[in-house]
Formats: structure tokens, C-alpha cells, sequence
């Protein structure tokens, strides 16, 4: 049971939420994660709050057992390590949703942070799918923070690919954010783990947000950057995985497009370049030690033509046929067919593309 | 002295017989019409007066009364002024009685005498026919559009001058007669030609099968994609109208001022009514009620380019007419229906730039996508068919061969429509088959059901979604000639289908 002392912390971060969210100011540089690396009563008169104030840590529990959350503290076995990376800033406590034995899974084995941005384009979003889906199958929890966009698509990936995925919220881990990400969440406490570091019933000011990247940087053994244009916030959580030693890895984008600038320019700097799960798997556990598994079936002929005209650039139905040769008829019929067997995916517009799905036998690269 | 001629008054997109009644009688001089007529009509007493005595005929100064019969029936517009003139000049002896009783009169005099055109003369010439009478003298202008109604005796009038003879029993000559007229309908205009469409071969095949299925179509792509090149084409492939259709066609052109050349008459209405449009411009309305752009487009097609930028309350109320076929404009003195059997293609950028997501240029959020794709499909997407989506074609493609016109394309429409016809009769298409039809009608071969079973589960298609589906994989098999609607059919079909599921 998660001691007294450092639930009493979480209480305290709940009762100055709005002062802290007041004194962090992006002008005089002031940072959350610099005020809370404070003990409590520093914390206090930094944000300039009087003494004492709060619940009990009686009737938190009582809050805890009701949103059917549950607390761990840094003195329980099952507390994960990684944590300690944050040095004085690091919680005294995280508070989650869904089955508590899985936070033991986070330790003594690499995990990965998946992020991005929200305004994702299809591209990043087939292959944070495909990474989370690749990873989670192959045993490695999936981290990531519910946010639209990248983040969505990392947890739908691991979920379709029948592994652990922590979804580490920035305000308590008993309600969904952003709301329309309800389903999601609750897919997620069912087959993984929601975190936060502050008590269910907070409500979701802006500092949590830094706040909660630098836990998804501290989890993971590498933080991966999906697709991020220049200003995107997982930039940020990219430099805390550095700051606390884990790796860094983005996935390379197009050179002309604002939507990877961000990743594109964290591989110009020296991130690691990730392809795909293996290229993390290779990484994380050494060159060939576990391989990607899933492959998609056979395609016919036909299929192979589309498959073609697809990687070469069309997407759509008229340059698909007349790249293949095919009559529009067979070409339609083998997009609906590879669709459906999940070697094509296509946006709200009925643009198609590849996803990144490997045909047996030799696949797309 | 009293004398009654019969002419129309237009109440929706038919023809009403009204009589002229006109009473001469003792008193001091005067002129006055009755039965609800409008402001146009009432006029109408300075356009006859000033006409009958520029035409060389006495204006009787006496005691002039004109009624409208039936009375209870609102009368708009200048159609009755040679009906008023014929029965003055009858009653006051200046021409013989037997005029009112072999024709009926419709038609606008000028102050000259001379005689303008009015709009609804089709179903006016309609309505005249079961009436007993000979014919219908009508202003010259409009005599191709009376002559299509065989075995009715037209009467082409320059002036009214020309009633004299009439009155002796001499039909004046048309300029063009009624043969010509039915004659140069058999021929058709030159249309725009499915051969100036290069390089998109799945865009042709789409708007050939949305033809051959009477499927409602929305391309989706980029600015210069195509898509009201490829729209424009529609009818050049579509089955001509039958001789009934061109008649109802035209009537509903000739109520609503919208004249046909008579060389287009067997070519089917094209439509594009500009987004601006109001509901009531679109659906029909106002007052008294004139058909809209779907009455206009019936049997033909309504074009509805940049579909995202209507006004969804516009989009909403062409529900209705999609499912039955016909609008109905409901008003406190009573319902009208207007006929709307059109087909339905839109065209919509694939988001709000214009560039599509897929594409790295596009600067749109996806919350500005998404909420674009509910604004394209939200009110119709139960409606549409068919979803074609297009790029923009390369340099290479466009200068490739000429691909097959539109009468070779058209043939296969018929051939295709002919076995839909055979199946489901009365001329029908499996666009117009529900759930129900379509389950007993369209055999579902195995591969077939499952490929459809496979979607369902994977796409969560809600039973409309398959009826739609379904629909159009029957019309894959109707081309393919194929009695059992197979994978490939299906497979085909879904690759048409929209997809709201993405992103």
C-alpha cells in the first residue's frame, strides 16, 4: 500500500495546481518541472500558497477506491526504477487505472515511448500504428500519452497487435483527455495501464503537459518521434529523454513536408533513425535477437500489380490501372481486396497508400 | 352578347382549364376582369384594348365585363390575353362564334397586336388535347413546343390580326411545322464527348457504371482533376429520352421560362445550380410554386459541383426527392408535387486546400478535414451510390491515345440497362431497388456473400452501407454479364464505396 507521506504529496499537487499553473510563465522561463523538483514547503511558497490546506490522506483513498484507480509509491517493490532518472523532480507516487500488476511489467525489460504530433498526417499516422502494432507484438510495452493524432494511433497499433500499452495522462488518470478519446481510454484500462502523476479528480491545466512528457521520456528506454513539425511539444519530450539519459530515435519524414521537420531535424542532430519495429528491436535488444513477426497473405497477381503502381506513386484509381496495365474493373476489385487484407490504406479522401504491412516474401522495402 | 373561350392557367407544372367569360352589355364604358386575376392580369385589360384597335378591329365602348372561371382559382400572368381579346371580338359580332368552339386560345399580346411567347404552352397544348376542340392557337413563337403533342391542331398566330382568318377556317402555316419539329427532335445535338477525358480510366469506368446503374455518383479530388470534365459527360452517355419522357421534360422546362432548343429534346436535362443557391431555388418554391433545378434536371442529371459549400438545409430537403422521385411543396391552400427523377453527381475537393491530407503540401488540420468530410457526405451520404476518388492526371496520361466516345460507352449503358429491365421491369435500374428488392433480386453468389461478410466486419458497413454496396456490385455483374453477383463484384464495387472509417 502506498505510503502516507508520498500520497500526501500528490494531494499537495492537486490543492496548487492553479497557483503552479499561474507562476509557470512561458516570458520569465519559469518551469513546472523546475518547481516540482521543490519539497513541499518550498513548493508552497514558490507558488505562494500559505501553510497547511488539503484532504486527508484517508479520504483519498476513499477518492481512489471509488474512481476505481489505484496509487503506487517509490517505497513498493513494483515501483518502476526508471523513475529516479528525474532526480528531484522525479513523483513520489503515480496513480493509474486498470489491472495494478502490469506496472510491474514496466521494469527489467525495454519499453518504448511513442509521440508525435496531434495534427498527424497519414503517414505518421500509418506508421505510428505500424511501430506500435510491431512492438507490442513482439513483447515490448508501449508508452504513450492519449493525445490525438500520433499518440491515438500508438495505442490503437499496440492494442491491434495484442500487447501491453500505458497511456501516462497529464491530469488524473480516471478521465479520459482529450474527451473524445473516451473508447480509446477505456480499450486501454482494459488491456494496459492509465498513469498520472496526480490524484483522479484533477482537472487539466497547461504545465501538466511538460510534466507528464518528462514520465513518458523517464519510462522508456527509448523515446521514439514519430512525425513532429518544428514546435511540436514531443520535441520536448525527445530533450527530457535525453536530459535523463534514455534514447532518442524519429522516424524520417519527407524533406518537403512541415509535418516531419521536426523528426527530420532530430536525425540530423543525431537521433537514431527508425524504419520500422525492427529497427527498435535490433536496437533495444541487439541486432537479430527477436524479429518482427506478422505478415500479411499472398497477394495474387493482380494484387502484386496494384501493389506496384502503389509504391510507385499512385494514388489512385486511374494511375493504379494505368500503371498495372489492369482494366479499371480487376484494378478496383484488387484495391477493395488488398484494403481489406490490410496492405492498402486509404484517407477520408480515398487517397490510397501503402502501409507498412510486409508481404511474404519480400515486402515494400 | 356573351362569349366564353377556353384557354390554361399553370398550376405546378400542369395545365388547368379556365374560361374566359366575356359579357357585353349596356352602361357606361367600361372594362373589368374578375376571378382572382394578379396584377399581370388585370393589365392585361390595357395590353387587348390598345392590341384590338392597333389591329384594325372595333373596341366595343360599352359595358365590358371578363370572368375567369373557375373563380376560386388564383390567375397569374399575361397567358390570357388573346383568350379575352378572341371573346370581345366574338361577342361584339366582329368574328364568328364557331372560333371559341374549334380552339383554345393561349398567349401575351403586345400593344401592336403582335403576340409574345408565354411559358407553360407544352402543357397547356397537353391539357387541350382531350378537350373536345380542334386545336390551339398559340403565339408562333411557341408553336414547336404545342406541336409535339400528336393529333392536335396547332394554330401558329403572328398578331392578332390573324384571327380573322382563322375565324374563316384558315389555319395559318408555322414557319417550321410540327413534323419538322418531332422530325429535328430525333436528332440530337452534339453533346461533350467522353473521348476528351484521357488518362483516368477508373473515372470513366465509374461514371459508365453510375450511368449503366443509375447510380448517384460524388467524385472527390483535387481542383483540375476532372471531375466537371468528367460530370459535363454524364448525359452523353445516359440513354436518350423516350418520345413520353422529351414531352415531360420539356413541359417542365416550358413552366418553369427554361426553353429546350428543339434539337436537345431527346438529350437528357443537365443541371448545375451554383452553391449560392437557396433551398427553395433548388427543391422548387415560391409564390405561386415554380419547379427548382431537380425539377429541371428530371430524368436528366443535377450536377451539384463544390457539394461541401451548400448549404446543408439545401442538401437536406433533396432527401426526400431522391428516395420517391417527386418533391412535394406543401402550402396552406394545398400540396404540390413536382416530378424530380434525377440523377445526382457531385463533385468535392478532398479537403479544405484542396490538396488532399495524403498530400505533404496540404497545410489542413485534421479536425478542418474531418470536420470538410461531414460537410461533403453528412446530409446525402446514404444517398450516394458511388464514390470515385481522382487525382490530378499526369502529363504522360493526357497525352495518350484517345480513348473510346461516348457512343460506344452508351451502348453498353443500354445493353446493361436492358437486362436490369429484364429483371426488375418497367424500365427500372438497381439504383431504384431497396433492401428488400435487392436481396431477392440481386443473387449473391458465395464469393460474393463473403467478401461482403469480410467488409462488414472490417469496415462496420450498417445495412445501408450494404444495400449500397450491393447494389452497385449488381451492376459490376450486369456489365460483366453475369447472372450471380460474385467476388470480383463486390470486391469492385467496394473499392467505389466512401470511407468515413479513415484517419
Amino acid at each position: 500500500m502506498a505510503c502516507a507521506g508520498c500520497l500526501r504529496r500528490g494531494l499537495l499537487l492537486r490543492e496548487l495546481a492553479p497557483r503552479i499553473a499561474q507562476s509557470v510563465d512561458r516570458r520569465t522561463g519559469a518551469r513546472a518541472r523546475d518547481l516540482l523538483a521543490l519539497d513541499d514547503a518550498s513548493l508552497r511558497r514558490a507558488v505562494g500558497a500559505g501553510v497547511g490546506g488539503g484532504g486527508g490522506v484517508g479520504e483519498l483513498r476513499a477518492e481512489l477506491r471509488s474512481a476505481g484507480c489505484w496509487a503506487g509509491c517509490r517505497h513498493e517493490s513494483d515501483w518502476p526504477e526508471a523513475i529516479a532518472l528525474l532526480g528531484d523532480s522525479a513523483p513520489r507516487a503515480l496513480f493509474g487505472r486498470g489491472a495494478r500488476e502490469r506496472l510491474s511489467l514496466l521494469a527489467g525489460r525495454p519499453t518504448v515511448t511513442l509521440v508525435g504530433s496531434r495534427r498527424a498526417s497519414p503517414y505518421g499516422l500509418d506508421v505510428a500504428a505500424s511501430l506500435g502494432r510491431e512492438l507490442a507484438a513482439a513483447g515490448l510495452p508501449v508508452i504513450s500519452g492519449m493525445a490525438f493524432g500520433i499518440d491515438s494511433g500508438a495505442h490503437r497499433g499496440a492494442l491491434d497487435g495484442g500487447g501491453l500499452t500505458v497511456a501516462v495522462l497529464a491530469a488524473g488518470a480516471d478521465r479520459p483527455y482529450p474527451r473524445a478519446r473516451a473508447a480509446l481510454h477505456r480499450e486501454i484500462v482494459r488491456e494496459g495501464l492509465a498513469l498520472s502523476e496526480l490524484p483522479p479528480g484533477t482537472g487539466v491545466c497547461r504545465w501538466m503537459f511538460p510534466a507528464r512528457n518528462r514520465l513518458m521520456a523517464a519510462l522508456a528506454e527509448i523515446t521514439i518521434v514519430v512525425e513532429a513539425a518544428e514546435r511540436s511539444g514531443s520535441l520536448i519530450t525527445a530533450e527530457m529523454a535525453g536530459d535523463c539519459g534514455r534514447g532518442v530515435g524519429a522516424v524520417p519524414g519527407p524533406v518537403n513536408s512541415w509535418r516531419s521537420s521536426g523528426t527530420n531535424k532530430l536525425l540530423a542532430d543525431g537521433a537514431a533513425v527508425i524504419r520500422d519495429g525492427q529497427d527498435v528491436l535490433d536496437r533495444l535488444l541487439g541486432v537479430g535477437a527477436r524479429s518482427v513477426v506478422a505478415e500479411g497473405p499472398a497477394p495474387t497477381p493482380d494484387e502484386l500489380a496494384v501493389l506496384d503502381a502503389v509504391e510507385a506513386g499512385a494514388a489512385h484509381a486511374d494511375g493504379i490501372a494505368s500503371a498495372s496495365g489492369l482494366d479499371p474493373d480487376r484494378a478496383a476489385a484488387s484495391i477493395a481486396a488488398l484494403e481489406l487484407s490490410g496492405y492498402l490504406s486509404a484517407d477520408r479522401s480515398g487517397a490510397l497508400r501503402r502501409t507498412m504491412l510486409p508481404a511474404p516474401g519480400g515486402g515494400p522495402r | 352578347m356573351l362569349a366564353v373561350a377556353r384557354t390554361f392557367a399553370i398550376v405546378g407544372v400542369d395545365a388547368v382549364p379556365v374560361d374566359a367569360e366575356v359579357d357585353i352589355n349596356r352602361g357606361l364604358p367600361s372594362f373589368s376582369v374578375v376571378g382572382l386575376p394578379d396584377a399581370a392580369v388585370r393589365e392585361s385589360r390595357e395590353r387587348v384594348r390598345a392590341a384590338i384597335v392597333n389591329s384594325g378591329f372595333e373596341f366595343p365602348l360599352r359595358r365590358i365585363t371578363v370572368s375567369l372561371a373557375p373563380s376560386d382559382l388564383r390567375k397569374a400572368g399575361p397567358g390570357f390575353d388573346l383568350a379575352i381579346a378572341a371573346a370581345i371580338l366574338v361577342a361584339s359580332g366582329q368574328l364568328p362564334a364557331s372560333l371559341l368552339g374549334d380552339w383554345a386560345f393561349a398567349g401575351e399580346l403586345a400593344l401592336d397586336g403582335r403576340l409574345r411567347s408565354v411559358r407553360g404552352v407544352l402543357a397547356m397544348a397537353d391539357a387541350a388535347g382531350p378537350d373536345g376542340r380542334r386545336g390551339i392557337a398559340v403565339p408562333e413563337a411557341d408553336h414547336a413546343d404545342a406541336a409535339l403533342i400528336e393529333g392536335l391542331a396547332v394554330a401558329p398566330l403572328d398578331s392578332l390580326s390573324a384571327l380573322a382568318a382563322l375565324g374563316r377556317g384558315q389555319v395559318p402555316e408555322a414557319r417550321s411545322n410540327g413534323a419538322d419539329a418531332r422530325q429535328s427532335a430525333g436528332k440530337e445535338a452534339a453533346l461533350p464527348d467522353l473521348a476528351e477525358l484521357r488518362g483516368q480510366p477508373a473515372l470513366r469506368r465509374g461514371l459508365e457504371i453510375a450511368a449503366a446503374g443509375g447510380h448517384s455518383l460524388l467524385v472527390v479530388g483535387p481542383p483540375g482533376s476532372g471531375k466537371s470534365l468528367a460530370a459535363r459527360r454524364l448525359p452523353s452517355i445516359l440513354p436518350p429520352l423516350s418520345g413520353s419522357e422529351a414531352i415531360e421534360v420539356a413541359r417542365i422546362a416550358g413552366v418553369a421560362g427554361a426553353t429546350r432548343p428543339p434539337r436537345s429534346r431527346l438529350v437528357r436535362p443537365f443541371r448545375a445550380p451554383h452553391h449560392t443557391i437557396s433551398p427553395a431555388g433548388l427543391v422548387g418554391g415560391g409564390t405561386p410554386p415554380r419547379p427548382g433545378e431537380i425539377s429541371l434536371a428530371h430524368r436528366g442529371v443535377l450536377f451539384l459541383d463544390e457539394i461541401a459549400e451548400f448549404p446543408r438545409a439545401a442538401l437536406e430537403a433533396l432527401r426526400q426527392p431522391l428516395e420517391s422521385g417527386e418533391v412535394t411543396i406543401a402550402r396552406a391552400r394545398g400540396a404540390l408535387k413536382f416530378p424530380a427523377r434525377f440523377q445526382l453527381i457531385a463533385a468535392a475537393n478532398p479537403c479544405p486546400c484542396g490538396r488532399g491530407e495524403s498530400d505533404p503540401r496540404c497545410s489542413c488540420s485534421p479536425e478542418q478535414v474531418r470536420r470538410y468530410a461531414s460537410r461533403v457526405s453528412g446530409a446525402l451520404s446514404d444517398r450516394i451510390d458511388i464514390t470515385l476518388s481522382v487525382g490530378q492526371p499526369d502529363a504522360e496520361a493526357l497525352a495518350g491515345d484517345r480513348p473510346e466516345g461516348s457512343a460506344a460507352v452508351r451502348r453498353r449503358v443500354l445493353a446493361v440497362r436492358e437486362r436490369q429491365a429484364a429483371r426488375l421491369g418497367d424500365a427500372r435500374t438497381n439504383a431504384d431497388c431497396d433492401g428488400d428488392e435487392l436481396r431477392r433480386t440481386a443473387a449473391l453468389g458465395r464469393g460474393g456473400l463473403q467478401a461482403l461478410r469480410l467488409a462488414q466486419r472490417r469496415y462496420a458497413l450498417s445495412g445501408r452501407g450494404w444495400a449500397r454496396t450491393l447494389r452497385v456490385a449488381r451492376t459490376f455483374a450486369d456489365a460483366g454479364a453475369s447472372d450471380t453477383v460474385g467476388e470480383q463484384h463486390v470486391l469492385a464495387a467496394l473499392a467505389l464505396r466512401d470511407r468515413p472509417e479513415a484517419g
